[in-house]
């Protein structure tokens, strides 16, 4: 074989030179041509691909912004926003080795199976491994450095004072968003807006570059409440208390600052943990207090004579032929629980004599009564503004029947809430001058709407510190060191169309009776014990929480210190 | 005879094509600067490189430096080895085709089987092959010289070594080199006189064989479909071309800044390889871009002078190979550029000298070399020196 030696016996034509110049010319041209396409695509097609690009890469991302801190009227927080992070994925990019995944559950506290689940559902871009960890948990999986997973920045609102001021603060939602409560109604000022900004992300979803800050997040204000923290604190112990004790369904408790109308304390229990995401039913989540409507009974009487003193048709002393206790208008019999044949209008009250009031609002014309109770805010919303509060029913007196016109004269056929029939207290409490009532802390001194004289709101308070002396319905609402007034209710429930011998208890009072500072409203519903009258079940919850409040406010006292008188115990009956 | 270099007053020609090194060395220089531009975020991301950034740099700086050196030592090899080397150049190539595609000595990546683990390195055949295609149609084109005008005889032996060359890359599959070796052997013919008629036919059917070949295979198909419009599928099928022209249009005039790349960061795949181009686009710009092109139209400049130099001289072998590594390269940087471009379909060819790619960057400072060799033994033949 003798190969190399064949080369040289090869022909040695010459190359033609022209085909040498066609391919070069060929070639050149081709790259000519490729220079011209980088022009269309860098100077000419760029926009388009640009824009190509932005919808690739380019995205606007919010910024969540501080949620406001509510705090009660002392500046003590309620309510308030820590940073938080939370974890998610990009399942397309994630890579996780089992070991990964097993640390991430570890740190998680979530099953193997099923953060496998989610960082594997290559169905879908975008998704949320966990919500809102503590910075500190959040670190760690930072340190685990997993492709595709990324932090978000969030807020998590967290309530010290837990269960005590639920139903009043409500709650928010996973995204900030009030959902309940005063969260819920004060949303605006609270919530801020978000802001957002424009940047432009690698693949994996982290922030490469920030472009331009579309708009800038605004913070939410900060809220000071009218609450007390240490009298909601005190109000809530108590009702717990009294429910449990009387085992009852529930308990509502309002107290109100008698001057300007501030609500400065307002519980319920059954209540719940807000700091729980997981929530329980609405049954437990109801504010009571606002949402819920009742028949408040004798609490209603001060409101007839009220009326029946504005119009001029009785007076204090005016004595009411109280027919032995049974009175029958169109069939029907009014009973109370004291039998006497004769009592003046204090008595009335003192009392609490059905037959009595019905016969004081049977003086009155319907339209007077009317108008009076309606001035007195029933049949309206407080002004509160807060969700859900329920207006109550005050029927049109056109078609008010005389049985109807009389049991409503000591709360039967009419619906309040708690937080209204507390503040119909303050016209007893402020020489006839009806406040509104507010959840926001008051500043300047609040202007009421006069709606009885000074000689009618005093005279009704006297009757209504006569409840609370032996002889009366309430001597548990006694306070050592304060004059009190008050009333007690014991309702029949109403189901369907028929009263049960099912009781809601309630007393609403107010302290130092000389110089009114404090309203407090109790309502116990269904107490399941011997005991459901409301002198024996609601009056004990005022005095502990009306005294201790007052002494917390450093309220002078109005009376010496021995002024507790007990009577024997079973004059404290009553029913309506 | 030539009395030009003996004339004293003329200044001295160089021994060698400065400019060509000059181009060859200024691709290398711009291509180990993006190749680190386009992979530090990949790499610094992923397990595979132990979060390195700068893994490939380091290997790509490994390369180019064993390129010289595999360059200066191919310097050393007379045109008339490479003559005699030829035909078993070309077995060893095929050979090593072969011995890639058996299972355990060839390793597949991304379902091509193209490599071959050689201890620390991995060798690819193709990349080899290239070069062995250009010195066997030169050798083969000269020894046939003769009979270059009869078809059966010139013709047919060179078309079956193609087809089996052809065989052996398409069941890797690597139809980016097929393209190539089959330019470098019809340009070949075309360069040794080979007959118009035949040629022409050969110029239409070929186009046919290549119509035939990607409609019956559904991976080529795609990528076709993809590179007609990128658009109507951009998450899918043009994904991958629909970034790189972002990219390009992103760059605009001036780019972006050099390491300014957003397409670099996992959006657009094989930035580093086949689609380093558009990371030159996105961050250099169309300045980046021209200035890669004009380097090529250089190169390309001084191949076709040395080659026609060597004809001039009576030097067909070396003439062949001259043209035949300008016409390797310069439609393997067009394909590449044409693909990042989006007016050809994605093939899998890398960009010569600028690309990452040991093989690639070996085989194409050697092919460097030889131009250089011959350009080295045209000056000495002119100066009636020995070679």
């Amino acid at each position: 074989m003798n190969y190399a030696s064949s080369i040289k016996t090869a022909g040695l034509v010459a190359l033609p030179p022209w085909r040498s110049r066609v391919l070069f010319g060929v070639l050149l041209l081709c790259l000519f041509g490729l220079t011209v396409r980088a022009v269309y695509l860098q100077g000419i097609h760029n926009d388009f691909l640009q824009q190509k690009g932005d919808a690739r890469y380019s995205r606007v991302v919010d910024i969540n912004a501080h949620r406001g801190m509510i705090t009660d009227r002392h500046g003590d927080p309620l309510a308030v926003s820590t940073p938080v992070e939370s974890i998610w994925v990009s399942p397309q990019d994630v890579e996780a080795t089992p070991q990964q995944v097993k640390q991430l559950a570890q740190i998680l506290g979530m099953s193997s199976a099923e953060v496998k689940k989610r960082l594997f559902d290559t169905t879908r871009d975008f998704t949320y491994l966990k919500r809102q960890l503590p910075p500190e948990q959040a670190e760690k999986i930072v340190r685990l450095g997993v492709p595709g997973i990324s932090l978000h920045r969030e807020y998590r609102r967290y309530y010290p004072s837990a269960e005590v001021a639920a139903h009043l603060l409500g709650f928010t939602d996973v995204d900030d968003n009030g959902q309940e409560g005063i969260e819920l109604a004060l949303q605006e000022q609270l919530g801020g807006r978000s802001g957002s900004q424009r940047v432009i992300k690698d693949r994996r979803g982290h922030i490469v570059e920030d472009v331009a800050s579309v708009r800038a997040p605004k913070p939410g204000s900060d809220l000071a409440l009218s609450v007390d923290s240490k009298i909601q604190y005190l109000a809530y112990r108590e009702i717990k208390l009294a429910v449990e004790q009387h085992r009852a369904k529930a308990g509502s408790i309002v107290v109100l600052d008698a001057k300007s109308g501030e609500v400065l304390a307002l519980a319920n229990w059954p209540s719940y943990n807000p700091n729980n995401r997981a929530k329980p039913d609405t049954r437990v989540m109801r504010n009571r207090a606002v949402t819920d409507l009742f028949e408040p009974g004798s609490t209603m009487k001060p409101f007839t004579v009220a009326a029946a003193l504005e119009a001029g048709k009785v007076t204090p002393r005016t004595v009411i032929n109280t027919e032995g206790g049974v009175l029958t208008i169109g069939g029907r019999k009014i009973h109370d629980t004291h039998p006497e044949p004769f009592l003046d209008v204090a008595g009335v009250i003192q009392k609490s004599s059905n037959v009595g009031a019905a016969k004081i609002a049977l003086s009155l014309p319907p339209q007077t009564f009317w108008r009076s109770l309606s001035e007195t805010g029933f049949g309206a919303q407080t002004g509160s503004a807060f969700p859900g509060e329920a207006a109550g029913r005050l029927r049109d007196y056109k078609k008010w029947l005389p049985i109807e016109q009389a049991t409503m004269s000591y709360g039967n056929g009419i619906s309040v809430n708690l937080l209204q029939l507390a503040r119909a207290y303050t016209a007893f409490a402020n020489d006839g001058e009806l406040k509104g009532v507010t959840l926001l802390k008051q500043d300047v001194p609040v202007v009421g709407k006069k709606i009885y004289s000074e000689a009618t709101a005093r005279a009704v308070r006297d009757m209504l510190e006569m409840v609370v002396q032996p002889g009366g319905t309430a001597p548990l609402a006694q306070i050592s060191g304060f004059r009190v007034a008050g009333k007690t209710g014991t309702a029949h429930k109403l189901e369907g169309r028929r009263y049960v011998n099912r009781y809601i208890a309630s007393f609403v009072g107010l302290a130092p009776a000389s110089n009114p500072r404090l309203i407090v409203a109790v309502m116990v519903d269904e107490p399941a014990g011997a005991e459901y009258y409301g002198g024996q079940v609601a009056a004990p919850v005022f005095s502990n929480v009306m005294g201790s409040a007052l002494r917390l406010l450093n309220v002078p006292h109005d009376a010496p210190l021995d002024n507790v008188l007990m009577p024997p115990a079973d004059i404290i009956k009553e029913e309506a | 005879m030539r009395t030009a270099s003996l004339n004293p007053s003329r200044p001295a020609l160089p021994e060698y094509d400065e400019m060509l090194v000059w181009i060859v060395l200024s691709l290398l220089a711009i291509g180990m600067v993006m190749v680190y531009s386009a992979s530090i975020a990949t790499a610094e991301e992923s397990k595979f490189t132990g979060f390195r950034s700068t893994y490939y740099l380091v290997r790509h700086s490994v390369f180019i430096f064993v390129g010289i050196a595999a360059a200066m030592a191919a310097f050393q090899v007379p045109v008339q080895t490479w003559q005699k080397l030829a035909p078993y150049l070309f077995i060893l190539g095929v050979v090593l085709l072969i011995l890639v595609l058996i299972p355990g000595v060839g390793r597949a990546v991304n379902g091509s089987r193209r490599w071959l683990s050689l201890f620390v390195i991995n060798l690819q055949p193709s990349e080899l092959m290239k070069l062995f295609a250009v010195v066997y149609a030169a050798d083969y084109t000269v020894r046939k010289g003769i009979v270059k005008h009869t078809f059966r005889k010139a013709f047919l032996p060179m078309f079956a070594v193609m087809v089996l060359v052809g065989m052996l890359l398409l069941l890797e599959p690597d139809m980016g080199a097929f393209v190539v070796i089959c330019a470098i052997a019809m340009c070949t013919l075309w360069l040794g006189g080979f007959n118009l008629k035949v040629f022409g036919a050969l110029v239409f059917a070929l186009p046919l064989a290549f119509a035939a070949l990607i409609f019956s295979s559904p991976y080529r198909m795609q990528r076709v479909i993809g590179f007609m419009d990128p658009w109507s599928d951009p998450y899918g099928k043009g994904y991958q071309l629909s970034h790189a022209l972002i990219a390009f249009g992103r760059g605009e005039w001036l780019g972006v800044g050099l390491g300014a790349s957003v397409e670099k960061l996992f959006y657009l795949p094989e930035a580093h390889t086949d689609f380093l181009l558009a990371v030159i686009a996105e961050e250099l710009g169309f300045v980046g871009v021209c200035a890669v092109i004009v380097l090529f139209a250089g190169l390309l400049i001084r191949a076709f002078a040395i080659g026609r130099q060597a004809a001039f001289l009576d030097r067909q072998f070396a003439a062949l190979i001259a043209q035949g590594i300008a016409v390797w390269l310069g439609v393997q940087a067009m394909i590449n550029i044409g693909v990042n471009m989006g007016v050809l379909p994605t093939k899998g060819l890398t960009l010569p000298f600028l690309s990452f790619g040991g093989s690639g960057v070996v085989v194409n400072c050697v092919a460097a070399a030889i131009l250089l060799r011959i350009d080295w033994e045209n000056r000495r033949m002119m100066r009636g020196q020995p070679i």
